[in-house]
């Protein structure tokens, strides 16, 4: 894929495992990636290609955090709240009845994810800026206190978030609500969020991104504007979820406090660190594979499920710390 | 080189197989089939297990006996793993692949919902919600074999102003089902002669109890009449190490067995009102308990409301689609009310409220054991939904 980054000075980046891999990775991304994407779209299960539909949206959830975490080594603990909060947004404007509520759909999803991305620009002025600027485990903290504080007080909203129970969304996506439709809805986000930070992580504020990733000194150093260019991915960052996060629960019809919770911001850890972090495919695999593995096998192995899913995952991080796709992509790196 | 390619060409080739696989079974409709959404990891494994168990149970009982009008019963049980977005998946799953005649489930209350509008709203199938719950809830296709407040709040009220005295105070979790609990009980409490002199809700899970304990000491109440499910042990704990116990008693409408028998220590002497006890006095309690042994495993035992709840739906299922002579939903949901089943421990009604008349027992705890006080058959749901 030709783009404007691979002019950059910056090109030589090019070649390390995390945005286009090592030798024929680079072309087995795409193929797998328009595999991911058409292949079960052939299938007549109406249920079977909403259920996949659902998993990428969650792959693109899984791309929020590879962002931050993978390039920016930026480690989360608590992505859901922008991904679950974009669900609260939605779910409330579109199902309210006060003010000028209920709004349209359209306008809701707008602000859901207009919500996030202020979430994360709040965020960031209390954890980037100044002399207190807050990196690594104290990030990871401050995320985590977020999340910890949106579900309780997703669980403590009385009638504004229905408390423990949530709230009903009753939104249709339009003709893309279920089945194919919404799958080809999820796909194009997908493609179009995949394609868009692949651009983005070869163009110069995505370069030294990366570069803070690997040496935050360094890059300050060389007279770059570290907060700021952290500042405007982590706002990315939460944008993204946030637009994954509001069709998700718009799909799903319901959002609850477990949506903003640790639990989730946890879960979506998983699907990276199988998949590969620090690779855009790997997530998008890993948060497709792991949901679907849950669902299938909690429906056959009742009793022994959990601890099959815990052992392939326990094996496959001993086996391969770096993810199925970090493994594939380091293989053959010069 | 060629590895990556064989993981590569692999990781295709699986993608392929689960999208052929994903296209679910179109054809024989000959047996009916169940579907079961429960809970069977995470927080409320006891109940979704004594759920997913005892429906099964009924199920296989059925089949042995010849079936429903002649057809065999499939079910498929899927785990729900106490969340609501599994819930909404798996409710999905069983409606539009499965074609499941009948969804049984979840537990939660959130997942009660999340079902509901799946099954019902967007499926038009039928429901059986069979765990304790809040009530209110009214649709054409849905059923609720749980207690409901009002059956466990009138045998339990009286014999808590009897024992220890007229003021009461209402400690719950903060969520619908203690807040509607709680409405509906302040009224019996004020007939008895009552008063209500503290109102507290805390977190689900709350990690200090301080508030609950400053309270007790603040307002001095005869009885606490709680509704604290999650960690009602940590609680007890808390008023236990403040020297608290003996200044008042307790009431619950949630601790079955299983729950019970973790915290018999600091549990004891509390009165608790559900539809089953393994000490209730129903003739059908102990062959349901030998039956429900055999079939799971020694030691076994379903636990105090969504146990006998399904297993009484299934057969109640089973009388009402023979009488309707199909498995159309709206026709079984005609044929539901009125209903009657002689459960393992007595008599069950569905009322017109889609809400089931059936037997609460009363027990105490006493000497870490609970014991027996009183059962009240044809307890009235009391939920005025009118269809």
């Amino acid at each position: 894929m030709p783009s404007i980054g691979e002019q950059t000075p910056g090109g030589r980046f090019r070649r390390q495992p995390g945005v286009s891999g090592g030798g024929s990775l680079r072309y087995a991304e795409f193929v797998l990636l328009a595999a991911l994407v058409a292949v079960p779209a052939l299938s007549r299960d109406a249920f079977f290609v909403d259920r996949i539909g659902r998993f990428l949206l969650l792959a693109v959830f899984a791309l929020s955090v590879d962002l931050i975490w993978g390039y920016g080594a930026m480690f989360t603990f608590g992505q859901a709240a922008f991904f679950g909060g974009a669900g609260y947004v939605a779910g409330m404007l579109t199902t309210r009845e006060e003010w000028i509520l209920p709004v349209p759909l359209g306008v809701a999803l707008v602000a859901a994810v207009a919500g996030s991305a202020l979430l994360a620009l709040a965020i960031s002025y209390f954890t980037f800026s100044g002399r207190g600027a807050l990196r690594g485990v104290e990030f990871a903290v401050v995320t985590l206190a977020v999340a910890v504080a949106l579900e309780r007080l997703a669980n403590a909203g009385g009638s504004i978030t229905g408390g423990q129970n949530g709230i009903l969304i009753t939104s249709r996506l339009g003709p893309f609500h279920r089945g194919h439709s919404f799958y080809l809805l999820a796909a194009a986000v997908v493609v179009v969020t995949y394609l868009g930070l692949k651009r983005y992580l070869r163009s110069r504020p995505g370069l030294v991104f990366r570069g803070i990733g690997q040496n935050e000194e360094r890059v300050e150093l060389l007279g770059y504007d570290v907060p700021r260019n952290k500042r405007w991915t982590f706002v990315l960052s939460g944008a993204i979820a946030g637009l994954a996060g509001a069709l998700f629960y718009v799909h799903e019809g319901i959002v609850s406090p477990a949506a903003v919770g640790v639990g989730s911001s946890t879960l979506v850890l998983l699907w990276v660190v199988l998949g590969g972090r620090g690779t855009l495919i790997g997530p998008v695999v890993g948060a497709v594979a792991l949901p679907f593995l849950t669902a299938r096998l909690s429906g056959t192995l009742l009793d022994t499920w959990l601890v099959v899913v815990g052992v392939i995952l326990v094996v496959v991080i001993l086996v391969i710390p770096a993810g199925i796709f970090g493994f594939l992509a380091r293989e053959k790196t010069p | 080189m060629r590895r990556r390619n064989l993981v590569v060409g692999g990781l295709v080739l699986a993608l392929v197989g689960a999208a052929c696989g994903g296209n679910g079974d179109a054809g024989d409709d000959t047996p009916i089939k169940i579907g079961i959404i429960a809970d069977l990891t995470g927080p409320f494994t006891t109940y979704g297990t004594s759920l997913s168990r005892s429906a099964q149970l009924a199920i296989k009982e059925i089949n042995e006996a010849g079936g429903i009008d002649g057809r065999q019963v499939e079910v498929i049980v899927e785990d729900i793993q106490t969340d609501v977005a599994a819930t909404v998946d798996k409710a999905r799953k069983l409606v539009q692949s499965d074609d499941v005649d009948l969804v049984m489930g979840p537990i939660g209350s959130d997942a009660n919902d999340a079902a509901y509008q799946e099954v019902v709203q967007n499926g038009g199938k039928l429901l059986f919600y069979t765990e304790t719950y809040e009530g209110g809830k009214c649709d054409e296709l849905y059923f609720s074999f749980g207690a409901v407040p009002a059956q466990q709040i009138r045998p339990l009220i009286p014999i808590l102003q009897a024992e220890y005295g007229t003021n009461a105070m209402l400690f719950g979790a903060d969520y619908v089902w203690p807040r509607r609990s709680f409405e509906i009980a302040k009224p019996i409490i004020e007939e008895g002669g009552g008063a209500v002199v503290s109102e507290l809700y805390l977190p689900l899970v709350a990690e200090d109890f301080s508030e609950l304990v400053q309270e007790v000491r603040d307002t001095q109440p005869d009885y606490i009449f709680s509704l604290y499910p999650a960690v009602w042990g940590a609680a007890l704990k808390a008023l236990d190490d403040a020297g608290l116990m003996d200044t008042a008693g307790v009431g619950t409408i949630f601790l079955g067995d299983p729950d019970y028998v973790g915290i018999a220590d600091l549990a004891e002497g509390s009165y608790t009102a559900l539809p089953f006890f393994t000490v209730a006095d129903g003739a059908g309690v102990q062959p349901f308990l030998e039956a429900y042994a055999a079939e799971f495993g020694a030691g076994q035992i379903p636990s105090g409301g969504e146990g006998v709840g399904a297993y009484n739906a299934v057969w109640l299922y089973k009388q009402a689609v023979e009488q309707a002579g199909t498995t159309d939903p709206a026709a079984v949901a005609e044929a539901m009310v009125g209903q009657t089943y002689d459960g393992p421990t007595g008599q069950v009604e569905m009322m017109p409220s889609h809400h089931l008349k059936q037997t609460i027992n009363l027990v105490q705890a006493q000497n870490g054991q609970y014991a027996l006080v009183e059962s009240f058959p044809n307890m009235d749901p009391e939920e005025d939904c009118s269809l």
